[in-house]
């Protein structure tokens, strides 16, 4: 069984790690692609992330390949078709390996270990072996080749909009990071900015961090707020509005492109202006209803976090892994099943401004989760930059998912590992917030408060909004929109 | 007084063998009142004059124009003097004559001599009644014509650029005396500038020249046609129209790239683009089958074939947005794909308009920040941009007539205004090669019209070599003679 690598070290280096991120300006990057220019770059997997990382670093002069196993090939699958019919050179392991400086393995975390045992022994000495995810690394502890750099490039959107910004001129915002126990020639920083280059992500932003800070912040954030509180969310909004009679059409409209609606305001200009949609005495309502399920809410979120950081998580999922997925494919057959999913939006017309008024609780969920999983991060040693980009950056992303096809398309798109980790948070945040639930009535979740009801207090309105604007994730959020925002003014 | 409409059907009507109106319907209610606008020698004069009479129909009906017709023209009035010199010539008797006297001119026959006087003390006539008519400046005999017309209770007035060569005052005592008679009579001019148009028009038809295929044997003759028709109340309409004549009528220059925008040069001797035997096929689908193409620099080319015959992939090889360009023999602009240029160092030599594009170009950015991004090849603005690029993003606006646009958000606009912007977006650089891929498509008439002016603008004034796709044979773009036509494969 593996061993986990983040483990392995002293208490001193695990905070140095956890603590690695930096916003990197893009005259950092005046070299361009030059570290990787006439090297041989091989991709292995031709999934969403490999076809389109490959077709941008073509595109930005580099040579790039791709190797599937001998049996992709021979029976001509859909990784081989997308590969030949983007007019890439294609080739089993056994041929391509052997003659690549930089192996880009964009496998699905859980091939990872298989396929990078398989590779490691046909690689070039002194090659370059890139990941976008570090868990076989930290959780694994995979060991690579010493004569081997080791790094990681991940950018932080799905991969078609990671080919859809390069082709725009512009790219999504991008990880990097070396593995400082495989860096042999001290190449490793320069081959990973050469290679954020290529796929467009210096200019959307580079965030310099380490394996273990990518995989201690990631598996967190897409646990919770990402996935979790999104599908905990969906499911006890909508069986609450059915039980108040509201109908259950316009119930599934509401969740379905509520959060996309609501986690759009988030993407502009964080918690502030997404409350901000809200009037006044809403706003003051949401609030107080965020205030409330955080304090419900923390144990389970540090609980998240300490199972992560402990290597728990991971092993207990690796278990599921080996037991042939039960646990996975059995909630994932659940959430099938639950009333949301099941019920079609109807066919009702709903404003944009009527999603804010009339889902002050998803309102309160979005405020609720981004915050505490932005506080547990960063109370575990993770950097504000990086705990920003795994809460409230990539909370609009996945909501486009729901909006796309319900819950189904969300845990559809994001990785197992992911999937996993949302359904052991929604398994246990349903029961918490069952008491809490009981309270709850249309006027929060369905109809909006009623307009009789529309003065407040001055005093608490200036609380409420000083409250807002003063937490952490705001001040950080401010200043890393405003790179991006110099750069990027597109929707 | 009109009491019927005048109806013009699939009228063929030719003048003269020298010019011909081509395929007009026309329909003139007694209530409403016309302006007759568009490019010159499109024929707006000959449509007028066929309410007055003239022309010779070869097809089609032309139907309740009544006998009494005032009109006043450039034409007419040439006629009425040429007429007064014949009868000069005809003149045996031993004397000088003198001609007709402007008194005469307009008191004989006259239907309301009252009026008559009237108008005549208002022209500041009153001293040159006793002159001969031919012997007055063209301005004079003007005033004279408009005075017949006037008094002579037509049933409609059919008035040729009545504001021409009028002075001030003149000028708003005729349009008052207009607007004073609008419900006794309806009446059709000609005006070439929009801003003389007096409130009382209802209705607007704006004019079109048309290219004549060279098989078609008469290349002397012009050919006009009625483009448009637009109800006044229309406002988007009365606007699409203004901004097009604005368009068509100013003398245009096209703003330059600017000092600061300047492409590497290219080598003169080798072509733009050159596609030896190039391919593209998906599985087993061959959809372009070993194409040869050669572009040099200044040859302007219309591609087309049928839908699926592959345009659209060929361009996309050329602008290297099809993967499939790495595994062709392809050429452009100095590099041989696949030699490890980026694809930023080809798209800086071309400018790009098509449907695609303007489907993908979803964005919140400014109108100046569009036609700016041209300079970037980027969709959306993700660099400053500097104060050149933004001078010669406002000249653009201007030409266009959207200059108070320019803070405007581009996805907040009408679908052909925004094809406008993307014109000049890939234009805006001075690419050496420019590719429109169906630039009207989707476009409604007024909107295609723009666009066309805009391009044959592009093409006259530029240094740029034009790549036009488009299976509308009418869209043809003067200037291009290379013609590269794609079969269907399967």
């Amino acid at each position: 069984m593996s061993n986990n690598y983040f483990n392995t070290l002293p208490l001193r280096e695990q905070l140095a790690q956890l603590a690695k991120c930096r916003f990197m300006d893009i005259s950092e990057f005046p070299e361009g692609v030059d570290a990787l220019k006439g090297k041989k770059i091989v991709v292995i997997g031709c999934g969403a992330q490999g076809l389109n990382q490959g077709l941008n670093l073509r595109d930005s002069g580099l040579d790039v390949s791709y190797t599937l196993r001998a049996a992709a090939i021979a029976e001509k699958r859909q990784s081989w078709k997308n590969a030949t019919e983007n007019g890439f050179v294609v080739g089993t392991y056994e041929e391509l390996i052997p003659t690549a400086d930089v192996v880009l393995n964009l496998t699905p975390d859980k091939q990872h270990t298989p396929v990078v045992k398989e590779i490691m022994p046909l690689m070039k000495k002194g090659a370059c072996l890139s990941y976008s995810h570090g868990f076989n690394i930290v959780e694994e502890g995979m060991q690579i080749r010493e004569d081997l750099t080791v790094i990681m490039v991940a950018p932080k959107c799905p991969g078609s909009e990671v080919r859809a910004e390069y082709v725009r001129g512009f790219g999504v915002p991008t990880l990097i990071a070396v593995h400082e126990d495989n860096d042999p020639k001290g190449e490793g920083l320069a081959l990973a900015k050469a290679y954020a280059v290529g796929t467009g992500g210096h200019k959307a932003g580079v965030l310099m961090s380490s394996f273990i800070a990518e995989v201690k912040s990631d598996l967190m954030g897409e646990q919770t707020i990402l996935c979790g509180m999104l599908q905990t969310g969906s499911i006890l909004c909508f069986d609450k509005m059915v039980e108040e009679g509201i109908d259950a059409g316009y119930a599934s409209r509401l969740i379905q492109y509520g959060w996309e609606t609501v986690t759009e305001a988030l993407k502009y200009g964080g918690v502030t202006n997404m409350l901000d949609r809200l009037s006044n005495p809403a706003k003051i309502k949401a609030f107080d209803l965020s205030e409330e399920l955080k304090v419900i809410m923390r144990p389970l979120y540090n609980k998240h976090q300490d199972d992560i950081i402990s290597g728990h998580f991971s092993k207990t999922m690796m278990e599921d892994w080996a037991n042939d997925d039960v646990n996975l494919l059995g909630w994932r057959a659940e959430t099938a099943e639950t009333n949301f999913e099941k019920t079609p939006a109807g066919d009702v017309e709903i404003s944009e401004q009527e999603f804010f008024d009339n889902g002050i609780l998803m309102v309160a969920m979005v405020k609720a989760g981004v915050e505490l999983a932005f506080e547990t991060m960063t109370a575990a040693g993770i950097v504000a930059d990086s705990a920003y980009y795994e809460s409230l950056h990539e909370t609009p992303l996945i909501a486009n998912t729901i909006a796309r096809k319900k819950l189904y398309e969300m845990n559809a798109t994001i990785s197992d590992t992911a999937e996993y980790g949302c359904y052991l948070y929604n398994h246990a945040c349903l029961p918490l917030l069952a008491d809490f639930m009981k309270d709850i009535k249309t006027d929060v979740i369905g109809k909006g408060l009623s307009t009789e009801d529309n003065g407040v207090d001055n005093a608490r309105l200036i609380e409420v909004n000083a409250a807002l604007r003063n937490h952490p994730v705001e001040a950080i959020g401010g200043v890393l929109r405003g790179h991006m925002a110099d750069m990027k003014k597109i929707v | 007084m009109l009491t019927t409409a005048i109806s013009i059907i699939d009228a063929y009507i030719n003048f003269d063998e020298r010019f011909t109106l081509n395929n007009i319907n026309w329909t003139v209610e007694p209530s409403q009142h016309w302006v007759i606008t568009g490019t010159n020698g499109s024929g707006k004069s000959a449509l007028a004059a066929v309410l007055g009479g003239v022309g010779d129909l070869e097809s089609g009906s032309i139907q309740g124009i009544p006998t009494n017709v005032g009109l006043v023209s450039f034409e007419a009035q040439a006629e009425l003097i040429a007429k007064e010199l014949k009868k000069d010539d005809a003149d045996i008797m031993d004397v000088i004559s003198v001609g007709t006297p402007v008194r005469e001119m307009i008191f004989d026959d006259c239907a309301d001599p009252e009026l008559a006087q009237t108008l005549i003390e208002k022209f500041g006539l009153t001293t040159l009644l006793d002159r001969a008519f031919r012997k007055l400046s063209t301005g004079e005999t003007r005033k004279v014509m408009l005075v017949r017309a006037l008094s002579s209770k037509p049933d409609l007035l059919v008035l040729d650029e009545p504001f021409d060569g009028l002075d001030a005052d003149t000028l708003i005592m005729l349009q008052a005396h207009l607007a004073s008679i609008v419900d006794t009579v309806p009446m059709v001019m000609v005006l070439n500038r929009f801003d003389e148009m007096p409130d009382f028009i209802t209705h607007v038809a704006y004019m079109d020249k048309v290219q004549l295929d060279k098989k078609d044997n008469k290349s002397n003759t012009a050919v006009g046609n009625l483009a448009l028709t637009i109800d006044r109340q229309d406002k988007t309409a009365f606007e699409d129209l203004y901004q097009l004549l604005h368009l068509k009528t100013t003398d245009l220059k096209i703003p330059a790239a600017g000092s600061s925008n300047q492409l590497p040069g290219l080598d003169a001797s080798q072509p733009l683009v050159r596609l030896k035997g190039v391919t593209i096929k998906y599985e087993d689908t061959v959809i372009v089958d070993k194409l040869n193409w050669t572009i040099e620099q200044g040859q302007h080319w219309q591609l087309s074939g049928p839908n699926g015959s592959g345009k659209t992939c060929v361009l996309s090889l050329i602008t290297g947005d099809h993967p499939q360009c790495y595994v062709n023999d392809i050429f452009v602009f100095g590099f041989q794909r696949g030699n490890g240029e980026s694809i930023w160092q080809i798209k800086q030599f071309i400018g790009y308009v098509s449907t695609a594009l303007q489907w993908e170009y979803r964005v919140s950015t400014s109108c100046r920040n569009v036609i700016i991004s041209g300079f970037y090849d980027s969709i959306g603005m993700y660099s400053k941009s500097t104060d050149n690029q933004k001078k010669t993003a406002n000249e653009w606006l201007e030409l266009l007539g959207m200059r108070d646009r320019a803070d405007q958000p581009f996805n907040k606009l009408s679908y052909g205004d925004q094809r406008l912007l993307l014109i000049a977006r890939a234009m805006v650089k001075h690419p050496p090669l420019l590719i429109l891929d169906e630039p009207c498509l989707g476009l409604d008439d007024m909107n295609r019209q723009l666009v066309l002016a805009l391009i044959e603008k592009i093409c006259a004034a530029s240094e740029t070599t034009v790549l036009y796709v488009n299976h509308h044979a009418e869209d043809k773009i003067t200037g291009i003679d290379n013609y590269l036509a794609l079969k269907k494969n399967n």
